[in-house]
């Protein structure tokens, strides 16, 4: 016994007690939630009272699981949106696969024209917030459903666009796929890279074409990329909010998503919670499929390349014609989106491109002015509303990345350093998660846990504590898992020697860990900033008139038609994100693709 | 007194797995000490739990007169303040520091005045000549100066014991030749206890005083490099040293001979029952070619002729039921080729032998050595 305590004693090293207390933090912020979202599915909510005959607020209830499955329209609010979440989201993930996947070969294996360019312009996609391209699509190809204002298609050509090509899950595929692509890109072009090239050349040697070389031998070993991309996006695309709600709502076209926002603002929240539970259910089961299927192949990932580049494929005299075609494919999906909303936030009238129908009275109108869609508001950069909300996003997502990359840097130390240990693999699965989480289950999560106070927490609702603690438990599994990656490379050894030198542990994190990997600390921080920046889904469920962000803002103006107002703030968020991604690219020479990755 | 004393260290990871078992050892003070294995025999664990960079489950670590690790009475002294410095297999350098703040850290740690620094670091990269190196990034540098950098990062904190953990493996095999004797005339120099892993018995025992060798985390042998050699205390004490390695002939004592397919092994004053049986290792050096029959020879066929330029190598087929092989150096046969008929005579000395453990009934000291008792010197080993 005595010798046991003394071991105990010799072992509480930093990395012990730090893992302990983020184990005990990350339970409670992320199991005791679902056990409190699953204990909501089971409560009878004040609102629901007179739907269930004979209850009083507080009992217990299994009318949510009979109503949600078995009701007289269960099929209206429950199995259609189902359907259609997962029509979304595979027919999104297969065509971001493609998209990206393509891509990636274009750039890393053959001699397309442009690379650079496309490399650096290929991610943008996936910087700007979801909604833009649902946004872009509605001002592009609205038709007179929509309250009698033409698209800028419609107005162009006098051709009324069809229903289903203007709203419903065929522009959300679309538009959501064509945001997602760049984790395809990214991650498949990444496993491309690593692949030694003398395992193609030893095949050429025995005589395969250069098509059996693709399909025998490049393609099992991209395989892991691919699926991690199609979790990745399967994952993003269940809990996505946004798009669904701007290009299905006109339609009444809802996914699971828009359909627990429904039920949770409004008189259900017990079948909201339930909605909630079922896409955490579906975002496990794939990570389960995942893990499968793929397991053990999952290690061919990390061989790295020492050998010679191997040739690139020629593509002949597709060569432009292809590079050229990227280009053109890049630029109408970032630049006429964004053209398309500023166009749209110029003309006073909607729908008549005019230039005398010019104006800039949406940007710097006074009040007073009477004109326009809405009368009373201030022009966006003289709005104090909206200003003010903007001041909390850059607030909200300044602060949440310096406590990621914080965390990360702990979190993947402690992780690689007890390496082995139960403790270790505790954590690290306890930190990951979130990412099986769709975003507005998460939110409901939050929503659940500090909507009233329990036991010493107070009740976070309203405050900006509660969203600064949604989204850090969002992103850390990115934040995580940046800086394990970072600490796998640089080994032990480095602190072992600064041990030897007599460091304490704080000099060591400041003067060797900390600045060895800045890089891929400033990665880790730059995923969370950009991501918190354009939230949406996650946070929808969380704010407040108190605590609005420009993000969740413009859905109001949105649900008034006032698309100028939505349209400006998006522009001004791009504008954030993208200064963000280049700047710290510049200066701190971080990776997106880093803080991404299966 | 820095000498070093391990009793009873051990290192058992989950699942009883045991990295070292319980260790006993002592390291002479001012010897250049060699732990010596093959891979996952525990040495660079055991420099590790002497560093202080790894608890051992069980066991006392004594430096000096100071208690550096007991379980026993829970004590495990910080690494920084036993007096050691350790050189890394990778080095370690900071990649993100110059030379000179890499050496200066250890300094700056310990809040050692400026100018005193700054003397200290230029001393210390003087005498390993990369003073002009001080204001590169460790990226920059080649392999073996990246090799004296962490030396001096580690000297300059003038350590009394020297921890190397296979400092040469990274190098290529000339460096390696230089970097030998450097670390030799630095263990001259410094009159520091050098202890050093490494897999590599050449290194071992070209740069030892003493070796311990060791395997399956357990001690095999403990003494200078040319009693091992010479008087190894088991069978893998006697395969593990010597390049190239021993021949290993079972064999069946026979009047003051052990017979091995046919040739006698004098047993000299070694006693024996008859009809034992035994191993007898015969180093390359031991074994004599001749063309005329005598007593003790066995009739054989040469395989191959390996010269090396400086000594004539053969692999001798034995003939008989067993047709062993044995490897020969023999300068005064080199007028022999591939297919000659010769015959094969073995001069041991002195003799080793094994029994059926693997036991040697012929070494002075017993298996792994009690690190207690006063160590033969290789003067006393000729007798």
């Amino acid at each position: 016994m005595r010798t046991a305590v003394q071991r105990f004693r010799l072992t509480l090293t930093p990395q012990r007690v730090l893992a302990v207390m983020f184990l005990i933090v990350l339970a409670y912020l992320v199991l005791v939630p679902l056990f409190v979202m699953l204990q909501e599915t089971f409560t009878v909510h004040p609102m629901e009272r007179f739907q269930i005959p004979g209850s009083m607020p507080g009992d217990l209830t299994t009318a949510h699981w009979e109503r949600t499955f078995f009701g007289p329209d269960s099929y209206a609010f429950f199995y259609r949106p189902l359907i259609n979440t997962l029509i979304v989201a595979v027919g999104l993930s297969l065509l971001a696969l493609v998209i990206g996947g393509s891509l990636a070969w274009l750039v890393v294996r053959t001699n397309l024209p442009f690379k650079g360019l496309i490399s650096n312009t290929a991610i943008i996609p996936y910087v700007m917030p979801s909604w833009t391209l649902a946004l872009a699509w509605i001002a592009l190809f609205k038709n007179q459903r929509l309250g009698g204002q033409r698209g800028i298609f419609e107005s162009l050509t006098g051709v009324a666009t069809p229903d289903w090509f203007a709203y419903g899950l065929f522009p959300i595929i679309i538009t959501l796929a064509l945001h997602y692509f760049p984790f395809g890109f990214m991650l498949i072009g990444g496993a491309i890279r690593n692949i030694d090239a003398q395992l193609e050349e030893s095949a050429e040697l025995l005589g395969a074409g250069r098509m059996t070389i693709l399909r025998r031998i490049v393609f099992p070993l991209v395989l892991p990329a691919i699926f991690s991309t199609f979790l990745l996006t399967f994952s993003r695309g269940l809990g996505t909010f946004g798009t669904p709600h701007f290009l299905g709502g006109p339609v009444r076209e809802f996914v699971l998503s828009t359909s627990l926002y429904a039920n949770l603002i409004g008189q259900r929240p017990g079948i909201g919670y339930l909605a909630a539970v079922v896409m955490i259910a579906l975002g496990v089961l794939v990570l389960y499929m995942d893990h499968r299927i793929i397991g053990a192949r999952r290690s061919f990932v990390t061989i790295s390349g020492k050998g010679a580049r191997a040739g690139a494929v020629d593509l002949g005299r597709w060569r432009l014609p292809l590079g050229i075609g990227v280009l053109v494919f890049l630029f109408s999906v970032i630049a006429v989106p964004i053209g398309a909303l500023a166009i749209d936030t110029v003309m006073l009238r909607p729908g008549q491109y005019s230039l005398e129908n010019f104006t800039l009275h949406y940007w710097i109108g006074d009040a007073a002015d009477r004109i326009g869609l809405a009368t009373g508001e201030y022009g966006i950069l003289r709005n104090s509303q909206l200003m003010g909300a903007l001041g909390n996003t850059l607030q909200l997502a300044s602060v949440v990345a310096l406590i990621c990359g914080v965390l990360g840097v702990l979190i993947g130390y402690t992780v690689v350093r007890l390496r082995g240990t139960v403790i270790a693999k505790l954590l690290d699965q306890l930190s990951f998660l979130p990412y099986l989480m769709p975003s507005i289950a998460l939110g409901s999560i939050f929503l659940a846990l500090f909507a009233v106070s329990r036991g010493p927490i107070p009740s976070l609702y309203g405050t900006f504590w509660l969203l600064m603690i949604a989204c850090v438990v969002s992103y850390l599994p990115y934040a995580v898992k940046a800086g394990i990656g970072a600490m796998m490379q640089i080994g032990p050894e480095l602190e072992e020697a600064a041990i030897m030198a007599g460091a304490s542990w704080w000099t060591r994190m400041r003067r060797i860990i900390f600045p060895v990997q800045k890089s891929s600390y400033f990665s880790g921080m730059l995923l969370p900033f950009i991501s918190v920046t354009r939230e949406l889904s996650l946070l929808i469920l969380l704010v407040t008139p108190a605590t609005q962000l420009a993000a969740t803002i413009t859905l109001r103006y949105t649900d008034r038609g006032w698309y100028p107002y939505t349209n400006g703030m998006v522009l001004l968020l791009i504008v954030i994100v993208i200064s963000a991604t280049m700047l710290s690219r510049r200066l701190m020479k971080t990776d997106l693709a880093k803080g991404l990755g299966g | 007194m820095p000498l070093i004393r391990l009793r009873g260290v051990a290192k058992h990871f989950v699942g009883d797995v045991r990295a070292v078992d319980s260790l006993d050892l002592e390291i002479p003070d001012g010897s250049f000490t060699t732990l010596l294995g093959p891979s996952g025999c525990g040495k660079t664990t055991t420099l590790r739990m002497i560093a202080g960079l790894e608890m051992p489950t069980d066991g006392e670590i004594h430096i000096g007169d100071t208690l550096a690790f007991s379980l026993e009475r829970g004590r495990a002294l910080p690494p920084s303040k036993r007096g050691l410095g350790l050189v890394f297999q990778s080095y370690a350098l900071w990649p993100h520091l110059t030379v000179r703040q890499n050496i200066a850290f250890g300094l700056e740690v310990q809040h050692v005045g400026r100018v005193e620094l700054a003397t200290r670091v230029e001393e210390v990269a003087s005498a390993l000549q990369i003073d002009a190196l001080l204001e590169r990034f460790t990226s920059e540098l080649s392999g073996g100066q990246q090799q004296r950098v962490a030396i001096a990062r580690v000297l300059v904190m003038r350590p009394s014991v020297l921890l190397l953990d296979e400092p040469l493996s990274n190098l290529d095999a000339t460096l390696r030749m230089d970097m030998r004797a450097e670390l030799k005339r630095l263990h001259a120099e410094t009159g520091a206890t050098i202890i050093y892993v490494t897999h590599d018995q050449l290194e071992a025992l070209t740069m030892s005083t003493h070796i311990a060798l060791m395997r399956e985390g357990v001690l095999q042998q403990f003494g200078p490099p040319l009693e091992i050699y010479a008087q190894p205390a088991n069978r893998f004490a006697a395969d593990f040293l010597g390049n190239p390695r021993i021949n290993l002939l079972d064999g069946v004592v026979d009047d003051g001979a052990i017979v091995c397919s046919g040739l006698r092994v004098p047993l000299g004053p070694v006693s024996a029952a008859r009809g034992e049986a035994l191993t007898v290792g015969l180093r390359a050096e031991e074994v004599r070619l001749g063309t005329t029959a005598t007593a003790m020879a066995a009739p054989g066929r040469v395989e191959s002729v390996l010269p090396t330029g400086s000594d004539w190598y053969f692999r001798v087929r034995l003939a008989g039921e067993r047709r062993p092989i044995v490897t020969v150096r023999d300068n005064d046969a080199a007028t022999l080729r591939e297919g000659d008929d010769v015959w094969v005579e073995a001069a041991p000395s002195p003799l080793k032998a094994f029994d059926r453990e693997g036991r040697s009934v012929t070494a002075t000291g017993g298996k792994a050595a009690p690190a207690a008792a006063p160590r033969t010197t290789v003067a006393e080993v000729a007798w």
